[in-house]
């Protein structure tokens, strides 16, 4: 496996803050590597300087074996980058924006078919500035892969779209991955990392505090998954403790829970009730997800903060 | 095309697409010596030499234009740039800042050109007014004052810390320096020292270069204004180049 990125050590203050606090990985070539963290944990600040646009104040960065902030030009080349907060001047239309941009790289894509993909056919005559929200975001990433990039970053990828939107992103991003693009993103949302991302670095206070596949990351928790109910009638609990790969059957709250590995246990427990002639009502599953890695590694919430 | 060559387009249909920006930098330089010509004819008076008012004034007004593009129209528009984030977006390219700068420049330099160069048009066919000396010569000063000019705009923009602040200091210093500048209205009603004060703006000197020329006098006579508007223009080139950000 070739490495895009890869850092040492990398830190940056803002006064009495430590933005990033001596975070060291790598990101292989070809995949999908996502920053996941709450509100000033520091993600942007470190892609930022992964994209030679901040000076670090201390570590090592390598991006294709090159220093961004001495071989900047040859890297932005190979790069596309996605900002977290983007501007345009005034008055430019998506098209015009998109054929500038492309100009400025020695290589470029057809980016009328890179509009059509994002879903914004029928929008390059229009103004940057009086796209809706979703639609100008859609346009910054068609401006970070314009030039068919090795390694392309983006922060807050799917921020600002709507949920079909998001998935159609999604799509967008695995293709160009399969197509042998690096992509370093940066989300707020757990169900992007664990939906695209190939590997996942949870971000808290300007520190990698794990770093995984997502599935990697919820086994290290070595949580179970569970499932409640309620229920009219005695609880069969010792024949449902008998069900296979359940671990232990506890009653909250009048609520029937039923913890165990795997993802087969609640259809035996379900078939249980079933033989007894009893019904499960309002039943829930639950399996431990990356916001329960994040909880147990740090005390806070991924979403704290986070509005909406 | 080049990404230069390209930029320079998109800068240039930007430009004009700004209705207010476009009006001052192609339009008003021809409408002024219009409006001024049909209010104040160009019939041979006293107080101009025995020449019309167009004849004697159609060469300062090129200073009106410039001071309002270097004070107001670049600094704001490159600031309000440099906040929303506009050039950030661009240093994230493999572009070269003093291409961008370049592209820039050309396309502000062209239009006002090109407007002067109809204003003095425009003056010379509808009023009959004619330079005494070499157009050309007066042309070439146009251009000095342009060059200079614009590297003001582009000092300011460099050291401006936000739009709000350029915008505030532009209006403050652009009236003050035009009415100094005799360009609007003769120096002769200004008192004495207050003229004398006047000759330390860089567009009085402008003017004086300007009408001098077009009066017929040699450049050797105008070393002076030339020596300053040289002056204002390594200045503020080394001011812009020295400060400028992209964020
Ligand atoms: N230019 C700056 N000057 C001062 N402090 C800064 C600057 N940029 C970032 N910080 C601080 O550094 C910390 C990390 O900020 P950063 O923007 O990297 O967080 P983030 O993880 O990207 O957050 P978000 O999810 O809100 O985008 C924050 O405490 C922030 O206030
Ligand atoms: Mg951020």
């Amino acid at each position: 496996m070739t490495t895009a990125i890869s850092c040492a050590n990398v830190s940056k203050r803002y006064g009495d803050v430590r933005a990033v606090d001596g975070v060291s990985f790598e990101v292989h070539e070809g995949e999908i590597f996502g920053m996941i963290g709450p509100n000033g944990a520091g993600k942007t600040t470190l892609i930022e300087c992964v994209e030679g646009l901040r000076e670090r104040d201390g570590g090592t960065v390598e991006v294709f074996g090159m220093d961004p902030e001495r071989h900047t030009r040859a890297i932005r080349e190979r790069t596309g980058i996605q900002l977290q907060s983007a501007a345009l001047p005034q008055r430019i239309r998506v098209g015009e924006a998109l054929d500038l941009f492309a100009a400025f790289y020695r290589r470029s894509t057809d980016w009328r078919s890179l509009l059509a993909r994002l879903g914004l056919e029928g929008k390059a005559r229009s103004y940057v500035e009086r796209l809706s929200g979703g639609e100008r975001q859609r346009v910054f990433i068609a401006l970070a892969l314009v030039n068919a990039p090795e390694l392309v970053f983006l922060d807050e990828l799917t921020t600002g779209l709507d949920p079909q939107a998001r998935l159609a992103i999604w799509d967008v991003i695995r293709d160009i991955r399969d197509g042998g693009t690096t992509v370093f993103l940066t989300t707020h949302f757990m169900e992007e990392a664990e939906r695209l991302c190939d590997r996942v670095a949870l971000v808290d206070h300007g520190r990698i505090v794990a770093l995984d596949t997502v599935p990697g990351l919820i086994a290290s928790l070595g949580a179970e998954n569970s499932m409640s109910f309620t229920l009219d009638g005695a609880v069969p609990a010792e024949r449902l403790k008998a069900v296979d790969g359940v671990t232990k059957v506890e009653q909250v709250d009048g609520r029937v829970v039923i913890h165990g590995n795997g993802a087969r246990f609640p259809h035996g427990a379900l078939s249980v009730l079933a033989e007894d002639g009893l019904w499960a009502q309002d039943l829930r599953t639950r399996q431990p997800t990356l916001e329960d890695v994040f909880l147990a590694l740090t005390g806070r919430e991924l979403r704290e903060g986070e509005a909406g | 095309m080049t990404a230069v060559g390209k930029l320079v387009a998109v800068q240039a249909r930007r430009t004009l697409r700004e209705p207010a920006a476009a009006f001052f930098m192609v339009a008003f330089a021809p409408l002024f010596a219009l409006l001024m010509g049909l209010v104040f004819g160009n019939e041979p008076q006293a107080e101009f030499g025995d020449r019309g008012y167009i004849d004697a004034n159609l060469a300062s007004f090129p200073a009106i234009v410039l001071a309002i593009v270097s004070f107001v129209l670049v600094p704001i528009d490159i600031v309000s740039q440099r906040e929303s984030g506009a050039l950030r977006r661009f240093r994230a390219t493999p572009l070269r800042p003093v291409g961008y700068i370049a592209a820039d420049v050309l396309v502000r330099f062209a239009i006002s050109l090109l407007s002067i160069a109809a204003m003095f048009a425009l003056g010379m066919l509808v009023f009959g007014a004619r330079p005494a000396g070499d157009l050309a010569s007066v042309l070439l000063a146009a251009v000095l004052g342009v060059l200079a000019f614009l590297a003001v705009g582009y000092a300011l923009a460099a050291v401006m810390p936000s739009q709000g602040t350029a915008q505030a200091f532009g209006n403050v210093l652009v009236y003050p320096l035009i009415i100094l500048s005799g360009a609007a209205v003769p120096t002769a009603v200004l008192p004495e020292g207050v003229r004398q004060v006047a000759q330390f703006s860089p567009l009085t000197q402008l003017v004086e270069l300007l009408r001098g020329l077009w009066a017929g006098q040699p450049w050797a006579e105008n070393w002076v204004p030339l020596v300053v508007l040289l002056g204002v223009l390594g200045a503020a080139t080394a001011v812009a180049a020295r400060f400028f950000r992209w964020e």
